[in-house]
């Protein structure tokens, strides 16, 4: 018997970004164009790649739902039909929109599904009832509310529920904050965000002649939620968001496959009560991240949720490179993204299961030259291990 | 034009009765559990209405914060509780009680605050459409540009508002940010700061923590007195000026009465140089905040799609390059010169003498996502983006 389970909901920043994702366990992933989403530092997606990229996450059973998050001017939106009647071409499988002229324009224009976005911030049943009489399907709620709330808003509405799951957070209610359009010239609600939340900010306090304190007080911690998979399910949460259209694809294929697996764990178990839950955990501290805190998952984000610290890389593990070519028996063509040694011990991500370790017993250039060092931008030879495969990700312990 | 301001306690209501302004004005009450801002109570506002009324000023109660839906209830449980029909109207921002509103009380009219976002007439109308004559007034954006208002203003139906004069909220958290930084262990109902960070170009925004959460405002306040008659010629017949903070009620609102009733003009008024932070027009003259997007990425290394080959993944100096096939189908026999477009934009044009597979055999063709080996070309670095060159196709 196989139980229950919300879809896995993964970040596609590129189009290789979405193949690690799918190839990792995600259900569906989320991507934008070369316009109207919040992420104009990303790579994004060419016409072509999005042709690609719908045709392989379909072609392995996921969805694709394309951002058009931003907050359009009118400008904006006169370009906006052409890129529906592509977007209906390709069959994309819905559209995730924060804006009610973009959701205007799309009704309008196309038959697409629409997704109210987070950016939204619908925080409540009455907000939910209102973006569904104009014409939403889907509701991602504001990371403010609740799994118990948003059961309720499921239950008044019908609506599908979507919640964030996993990854940074914006410390202001999504939407409501402008401070890189007054301080950077640059609208953070267009894709220019200029993440000025995570400063330092001296604060002096009025009414006190006391010295300034120094704090990184804008600064949320991420959110992990996988303890809170049994509330999400309980509550019939649809959907699982996974933040992250920046992050790498370490990010991206670690969280997908930790937060896959604990979900196949649950089809089949009807519990999460396996000894995997400790390593699930351990593979999420893995990747790049801020101290973790479960948001507003459970009650309401109070003082522990604050990071209040500088950003820092100070990684358990580094991305070495992602494997492009495996022949078995022979070699490993890996695209370098980080320097490693003949000698070192590199641990292969396959898809599913365990990670394998590889030792490095050879380091050579395409033309067979050996190197004593990859180099991060080259391709590089190096031994084959079974079960390797094309996009898998090969990682090393920091030093 | 109607003067639109705030009113926060018994004083400044008996200042401005007493200053009998010539122009009309309408006042904004609101109350803690319901204002973001608010440190009025639900009597004392109730009172003020009261007192306001008897003066024959026109009384709005303002519903502006953002809830969670276990807040949202208590919220509407306070309004359940008011005699609503006291108040011209009501403002709120939170789609959910845009709908609580029209549900329950489809007679009290609402002004709709659309200042995060709503930057298109397509939006503007639908919610115009959506709320029909229950929608007395829009509260638009002070991002919109004076040519976008002009626009909005000779189109929209509904009646719409600006801020002219007051702070410029840019941050709105319902987590308490400033408190855990006191550190006194005792429940604070209000904390005021300034923040500052050398990361930013700016210094000294004001803070604000309270029971809605957390608010931060720009360093420099809107100022748009001086486009009053502009404002009117457009159409734009509602002004709101926010006299809350830095005691500006007090200070001002006598020379902002004068300039309103036509008895003082833009340039005599007084508090310009004393107020506390510079004053600026934010986005009224433009709005270019998106044009500096091209530079958030290096578009070269993007592919055009036209021609399209694949990129360079690996160049080994004086021997090879190595290019990962992004196109269907990559034959040798219809290629016979490649185009290369570098990170940096250099462009070289060169002829294929030979491919090869990645273990150094030679092939004619390729499929997508294969890698093959093509002759080094000196100049040609990783992430070089590789086109079929036009004279072939």
């Amino acid at each position: 018997m196989s139980h229950w389970t919300p879809e896995l909901l993964s970040p596609a920043g590129s189009l290789e970004k979405l193949k690690v994702s799918v190839l990792y366990g995600a259900d569906a992933v989320y991507l934008g164009g070369q316009k109207f989403d919040l992420r104009q530092a990303s790579d994004n997606f060419t016409y072509e790649e999005l042709t690609e990229g719908v045709e392989f996450a379909h072609s392995h059973g996921s969805k694709v739902y394309v951002v058009l998050n931003s907050f359009l001017h009118d400008k904006d939106l006169e370009e906006l039909p052409e890129f529906l009647g592509l977007l209906e071409e390709l069959k994309v499988d819905a559209v995730i929109v924060s804006d009610l002229g973009v959701i205007s324009t799309i009704q309008k224009h196309s038959k697409l599904v629409v997704h109210l976005s987070t950016q939204a911030s619908c925080l409540n049943v009455e907000s939910a009832k209102l973006w569904q009489k104009m014409g939403a399907h889907r509701i991602v709620l504001g990371r403010e509310v609740t799994i118990k709330e948003a059961a309720k808003i499921k239950k008044a509405t019908g609506l599908e529920i979507e919640m964030f799951v996993h990854g940074s957070m914006c410390m202001s209610y999504s939407g409501n904050c402008v401070i890189s359009n007054y301080t950077q010239g640059r609208d953070s609600n267009r894709g220019g965000c200029a993440h000025s939340c995570r400063f330092e900010y001296s604060i002096d306090f009025k009414n006190e002649s006391k010295e300034s304190k120094k704090a990184y007080f804008m600064s949320s911690k991420d959110l992990e939620g996988i303890r809170m998979l049994p509330e999400f399910i309980e509550a019939g949460i649809d959907s699982l968001k996974v933040e992250g259209r920046n992050k790498s694809h370490h990010y991206a294929g670690t969280i997908s496959k930790v937060y896959s697996e604990a979900l196949r764990y649950y089809r089949g178990h009807g519990n999460f009560l396996s000894s995997d839950m400790i390593s699930w955990e351990e593979e999420l501290r893995k990747v790049s991240h801020r101290d973790y805190t479960t948001g507003s998952l459970d009650i309401y984000a109070g003082d522990d949720s604050i990071y209040n610290n500088r950003e820092q890389d100070d990684n358990e593990f580094v991305v070495s490179g992602i494997v492009l070519e495996a022949s078995v028996g022979k070699h490993l063509l890996v695209d370098v993204k980080s320097a490693f040694h003949p000698g070192d011990i590199l641990e292969v991500m396959p898809f599913k299961g365990q990670t394998e370790k590889l030792k490095v017993d050879f380091l050579r250039s395409l033309s067979g030259v050996s190197l004593e060092k990859s180099k991060p931008g080259s391709v590089v030879k190096i031994p084959y291990i079974p079960g390797a495969e094309k996009f898998n990700i090969i990682r090393k312990r920091a030093v | 034009m109607k003067l639109v301001t705030y009113i926060e306690n018994f004083e400044e209501l008996e200042k401005l009765i007493a200053l009998d302004c010539k122009t009309p004005i309408e006042i904004i009450v609101g109350a803690t559990p319901l204002t973001r801002y608010s440190k009025t109570s639900l009597e004392e506002m109730l009172r003020l209405t009261g007192i306001a009324k008897k003066n024959n000023i026109d009384v709005v109660l303002e519903w502006d914060a953002l809830n969670q839906e276990e807040k949202f209830l208590n919220s509407c449980d306070v309004i359940d509780r008011l005699p609503l029909h006291e108040f011209k109207a009501i403002r709120v921002q939170d789609p959910g009680a845009v709908e609580y509103i029209k549900n329950k009380y489809p007679w009290l009219k609402i002004q709709l605050i659309l200042e995060n976002g709503n930057h298109n007439l397509i939006g503007l109308n639908k919610w115009c459409e959506y709320l029909g004559e229950q929608c007395e007034r829009l509260v638009l954006s002070n991002e919109l540009s004076r040519e976008m208002l002009r626009g909005y203003a000779k189109v929209l139906k509904t009646p719409i508002e600006i801020l002219v004069f007051g702070r410029i909220l840019l941050f709105y958290s319902p987590r308490k940010l400033l408190s855990p930084l006191e550190k006194k262990n005792i429940e604070v109902k209000s904390l005021e700061a300034y923040g500052s960070s050398e990361e930013s170009p700016h210094s000294g925004f004001p803070l604000i923590e309270n029971t809605h959460g957390t608010f931060m405002f720009n360093v420099k306040d809107l100022y748009l007195l001086d486009h009053l008659d502009e404002l009117r010629e457009m159409g734009i017949l509602h002004t709101r000026v926010d006299l809350r903070f830095d005691e500006s009620f007090n200070n001002y609102s006598e020379a902002v009465m004068n300039l309103f009733s036509g008895t003082v003009s833009e340039n005599e008024l007084p508090f310009k140089k004393i107020h506390p932070r510079p004053l600026i027009k934010g986005f009224y003259n433009i709005n270019k905040t998106d044009v500096l997007f091209t530079k958030l990425k290096n578009k070269r290394t993007q592919r055009q799609d036209v021609n399209y080959i694949g990129e360079i993944v690996d160049v080994e100096r004086d021997v090879q390059l190595a290019l990962m096939i992004k196109s269907d189908m990559f034959d040798r026999s219809l290629i016979h010169e490649i185009r290369m477009i570098t990170p940096e934009g250099k462009e070289k044009v060169v002829q294929l003498s030979w491919i090869k597979s990645s273990v150094g055999e030679e092939v004619h063709s390729a499929m997508k996502n294969d890698l093959v080996l093509i002759p080094y070309t000196n100049g040609i670095t990783v992430k070089t983006q590789v086109y079929l060159n036009s004279k072939n196709s």
